[in-house]
């Protein structure tokens, strides 16, 4: 464990009525984005909710920039933004009175921040938090996340209510974010064209386990989606198989070796570099055929 | 923290105080009154403590927890505000009927009554045992457990109204609500005694340290 790393999870275990999250271990260096992917249910939030001790989990070790996230957690998060799927505030208050109450709690906030970001984001500060849209009510939780000089960003869902245009915009920023100052992201998402534009590390959770975590260039350069005829697919190395299904007269597989299956199958076969989402959809394929 | 902690309360609040106004109307109305004696301002402190318990409480109906468990704050730091919050409130809503007392040309109760140290006490020791036994469930519950906490001595209140008349006992009811008038004042009375007095201080400061204890207990393991 070390503190060149914004995030490291090891082993860590929850487990609720129905669900279990197992050994769940991944780490982020710092100045990098990670993207947690994964389908509904597969974890996703509770291990951000873990990561921010809004959850307790029952085994392992979570530390943020070397520290742990439990005995150290007023240090852990004040170098945290933190922005929940569901942004909640106080409905019957404007966002100027928010901005009053709650940045005091950060020793690093910075009402000039604030201010910057709530015009460019278009953010009507004598406005009540009910009266806004769920977009602006994102944009809003961003601004504040983003308002007292965090180290890491920790975003559950965050583009899931914004519009392709301020989505585009808000992952431009998180690039930015990086480049400028050094910051580390973490978030979750079900849009992968997303993490195929910004993130660095790809962590893909599937029934509350880890399938895998790796930079984003390791997995669009190792992995491919090999298409052909059954009997030709037949042909790969078990071992390297994550995923498969049948597709019209054909079948297609996702293998994590490339360059195998290029030499096992030569030109009976087609070998792509995969798309996030095949690699979701062949993945959870998979899981459901082997359950 | 402590203090930001507070201070975030009665800004994102402090709109919902303008609702014990309807209570200092009463409490104008009960100054007036011979019989209730030292009671209006020791029901001060009770309302005061109360609402603001409820009041605090409202962020669960706005789902703001989980944010507020995501700033650089131990969850006990915001436990301890709202306890002092509480008993704070109830002190000023106290003060405010003794004030009245002194200003409100129909008042029939002295200020220097409101003041005494029995008085205090008494509202110290309902407000103090009230929050005692409302704060955990509204911390473990949120705005479900003030509802419930309410509902269940509505529940209770109408039927200790109820079944005794419906079971022919109508006697029973009113010697019980007798008993607990003379107990209450009782109490009241016997306050002016120093062994009492210390008694019951330490009662009340120890029910509300349990409480207290018990929400940490219980808000530290919550997961959200």
């Amino acid at each position: 464990m070390s503190a060149d790393y914004a995030l490291e999870l090891h082993g860590v275990c929850k487990r609720y009525r129905g669900f279990r999250l197992d050994d769940v271990s991944f780490s982020l260096p710092r100045g990098y984005i990670g993207g947690l992917i994964g389908p509904n249910g597969s974890g996703k939030t509770t291990i951000i909710k873990l990561i921010m001790n809004l959850a307790r989990h029952e085994a392992g070790e979570i530390r943020v920039f070397g520290l742990d996230n439990r005995r150290d957690e007023v240090a852990v998060r004040s170098r945290i933004g933190f922005v929940y799927d569901v942004p909640g505030f106080w409905d019957d208050q404007t966002l100027a009175l928010h901005r009053r109450a709650l940045g005091t709690f950060y020793p690093r906030w910075s009402d000039e921040t604030f201010n910057r970001l709530a015009s460019e984001f278009g953010l009507p500060l004598d406005r009540k938090f009910k009266t806004l849209s769920a977009g602006m009510k994102t944009k809003f939780a961003l601004a504040m996340a983003l308002s007292h000089e965090a180290d890491l960003l920790i975003m559950d869902e965050p583009t899931a209510g914004l519009d392709p245009v301020f989505r585009r915009e808000l992952l431009q920023r998180l690039s930015a974010l990086l480049q400028d100052e050094g910051k580390s992201i973490l978030f979750s998402t079900h849009i992968t064209s997303d993490l195929e534009r910004v993130a660095d590390f790809i962590t893909f959770v599937q029934n509350g386990r880890i399938a895998f975590s790796m930079p984003r260039h390791d997995l669009f350069d190792a992995w491919a989606i090999v298409k052909g005829d059954a009997a030709v697919l037949a042909r790969l190395d078990p071992a390297t198989v994550r995923g498969a299904r049948q597709r019209g007269t054909g079948a297609e597989a996702l293998v994590s070796d490339a360059a195998s299956a290029r030499r096992a199958l030569g030109a009976s076969a087609l070998v792509e570099r995969p798309r996030l989402d095949d690699v979701m959809v062949l993945m959870e394929g998979e899981a459901a055929h082997a359950a | 923290m402590l203090r930001n902690a507070i201070r975030k309360d009665l800004l994102l609040n402090g709109k919902q105080f303008w609702g014990l106004i309807p209570w200092f109307a009463w409490a104008a109305y009960a100054l007036g009154q011979e019989h209730m004696g030292a009671m209006t301002a020791v029901s001060g402190a009770l309302i005061g403590a109360l609402m603001t318990v409820s009041i605090c409480a409202r962020e669960d109906k706005f789902h703001a927890t989980a944010f507020l468990a995501s700033l650089p704050v131990a969850r006990r730091t915001f436990v301890q505000a709202r306890y002092l919050l509480a008993l704070v409130v109830g002190a000023v809503s106290m003060a405010g009927v003794a004030a009245m007392s002194a200003v409100l040309p129909w008042s029939v109760q002295s200020v220097a009554e409101a003041f005494e140290p029995k008085t205090l006490l008494l509202g110290a020791a309902v407000a103090g045992v009230s929050v005692a036994m409302l704060m955990p469930l509204a911390i473990r519950f949120g705005l479900l457990g003030v509802i419930g906490f309410f509902a269940v001595l509505q529940v209770a209140g109408i039927a200790l109204l109820v079944l005794p008349v419906a079971l022919g006992m109508k006697d029973v009811l009113n010697g019980l609500f007798r008993a607990a008038e003379r107990g209450f004042i009782g109490l009241h009375g016997a306050l002016d005694q120093p062994g009492t007095l210390l008694q019951t201080a330490a009662i009340v400061a120890m029910a509300v340290w349990v409480s207290f204890q018990v929400s940490v207990f219980l808000v530290e393991r919550q997961d959200l």
